[in-house]
């Protein structure tokens, strides 16, 4: 499928999504020197997300997520851009620290269809799920 | 966004690598929430823990600071000269002291003022009502919106830092008369608000910052003579069980004489109703049985005013601490230089108290030494993050701070 998003840092990124159905901070949600997901009892923890598409709801708390995020980027640890509906300070900002492309406000369609696994490219804003 | 000329140069590059960085991260935030232009900011407040390559990115070509900025309170309650005195390990310290010296090398090249306290407003920068700003630290930020009523948003650290370094944050939330209004209204049933105590206050604090999440609150039926300390015990658990910004108190606080002012002649959205149950079951959440004896007291989150320090020294007059037992007391470097004049310094650390410029809520990755298995504070945020950052290893309990100084000294 293919739909658009509003850009809120622009660039280009390809990988394969993991799919978080709960608001996502940097900060308790992960672990920057592994980039794994570290959500108690949620069944993607252990699950990197190095280099990967995260697709999440939104963000959440956390003053210095952003710091986390970037230690995760040196350690090549942080996902290669991120999916939302709704770009919280928190996440935004995350996501600029380390300028990795993120797009918010991604219609109901898109989160209905998309899948842990499948692959995923951004370019301009515009999203293609192949799969 | 409409940009100053200044502004735009400094997105292009025209005054440096940092500058650049800064400003760009500044623009895409605003962008991305709506802002319609930058404003410039009378002082900002930044957390001394930034990843040092990143801290040296931002500050590529950076000559000072873009305005006023202090710094919060050593992370992690970590202290370069006082870590020994505290128990924390010897491999915790060695991992910490190379990088603290790698920041400090930019702060004093920038002029970053080293005041190292969640309470900046006690050491200098004291904002004026509807000053923009741009602080750090979720109680300093929202004890300068509702007890000063400055304006702050709860920035994150690297938004924050470029804040600082450019002097201009984008111009939205906080910053709007309209964001400030009160939401929720707290009225509280049954309770002897003459004799309150500060736990009390505390428990009030961490009850309601539950209930209220992000929004704005208002309390009602407090009495006027409530003094800062007991405004700051009460405010301080709002961001640590939710997510606050802003806590007008009717008839005490800046933006709230009336309670139709504090709610902008809006209706609250929800009425939070405390009684003496619902601060009762939440002391609940943090207490200790009977029989457990307490091994550390941990006070000062927020960081203790010259007034606390003089209460915990006259309490801990011709006491020691009892063997085995440790005291942290988180209190700017300014205070300590006073209480050290003073004398009350020097009887706390004669009883076996460490006074550090250090985070008590010991945030982000708790220190607290080995040996330790119970932990008694007057703080309930102090509480609340221990017992989270210790994964349960530490059992937390909030006392008066009289009762805490008791359970460690004799």
């Amino acid at each position: 499928m293919k739909t658009k998003g509003r850009i809120v840092n622009e660039g280009k990124a390809a990988g394969l999504a993991v799919v978080l159905d709960v608001p996502f901070s940097f900060i308790g949600d992960f672990d920057p020197t592994t980039g794994n997901i570290t959500i108690p009892n949620h069944p993607l923890f252990g699950k990197t997300i190095a280099g990967k598409i995260l697709v999440c709801p939104t963000g959440k708390g956390g003053t210095i997520a952003p710091f986390v995020a970037y230690e995760a980027e040196k350690k090549g640890n942080a996902p290669a851009a991120i999916l939302c509906r709704e770009a919280d300070p928190i996440l935004c900002e995350s996501a600029l620290a380390i300028n990795i492309p993120i797009l918010d406000s991604l219609g109901e369609d898109f989160f209905r269809y998309i899948k842990t696994g499948q692959a995923v490219s951004i370019e301009n804003g515009e999203v293609t799920v192949v799969g | 966004m409409i940009l100053s000329r200044d502004e735009e140069e400094m997105a292009c590059g025209k005054h440096g690598p940092g500058l650049e960085k800064c400003m760009n991260i500044l623009i895409k935030f605003g962008e991305a929430m709506g802002a319609e232009k930058m404003v410039p900011i009378s002082s900002a407040h930044t957390i001394p823990r930034e990843p040092p390559d990143l801290l040296l990115e931002m500050t590529e070509g950076v000559g000072q600071t873009g305005t006023f900025t202090t710094l919060h309170a050593l992370m992690s309650a970590f202290d370069p000269h006082l870590w020994q005195k505290m128990g924390i390990s010897e491999s915790y310290a060695s991992k910490e002291i190379p990088v603290m010296t790698q920041r400090l090398d930019v702060y004093r090249r920038l002029g970053f003022y080293e005041t190292y306290t969640c309470l900046p407003m006690l050491v200098g920068n004291l904002p004026r009502r509807g000053d923009f700003i741009s602080w750090i630290g979720s109680c300093a930020q929202l004890f300068v919106n509702s007890l000063l009523g400055a304006r702050t948003n709860r920035d994150g650290a690297v938004l924050n830092l470029a804040a600082a370094i450019t002097g201009k944050a984008p111009y939205r939330g906080l910053f709007l008369d309209e964001n400030r209004h009160g939401q929720v209204l707290v009225e509280l049933e049954g309770v002897d608000t003459r004799g309150i105590t500060y736990t009390e206050l505390g428990a009030i604090g961490y009850y309601v910052g539950s209930r209220a999440q992000q929004r704005n609150v208002v309390i009602n039926g407090l009495p006027r003579d409530l003094n800062i300390c007991h405004l700051l015990a009460l405010m301080a658990p709002l961001p640590a069980s939710g997510s606050v910004s802003i806590c007008h108190v009717v008839g005490s606080t800046p933006e709230a004489p009336t309670l139709e002012q504090a709610f902008g002649n809006q209706k609250p959205a929800e009425v939070i109703r405390v009684d003496k149950s619902a601060i009762e079951e939440t002391r609940a959440l943090h207490a200790l049985g009977r029989q457990e004896a307490v091994d550390m007291c941990i006070l000062g989150c927020p960081h203790c005013t010259i007034q606390e320090i003089r209460n915990i020294a006259s309490k801990l007059t011709g006491k020691k601490l009892r063997r085995g037992k440790r005291m942290w007391i988180g209190s700017p470097y300014q205070t300590y230089y006073l209480a050290q004049t003073m004398g009350y310094s020097r009887i706390i650390e004669d009883a076996g108290g460490v006074i550090s410029s250090s985070c008590m809520a010991t945030i982000p990755d708790s220190p607290i030494p080995d040996d330790v298995r119970t932990l008694a504070t007057n703080s309930f945020k102090a509480a609340h993050y221990i017992s989270r950052l210790t994964k349960g290893r530490v059992k937390v309990a909030v006392m008066e701070m009289s009762e805490c100084i008791d359970a460690v000294s004799g």
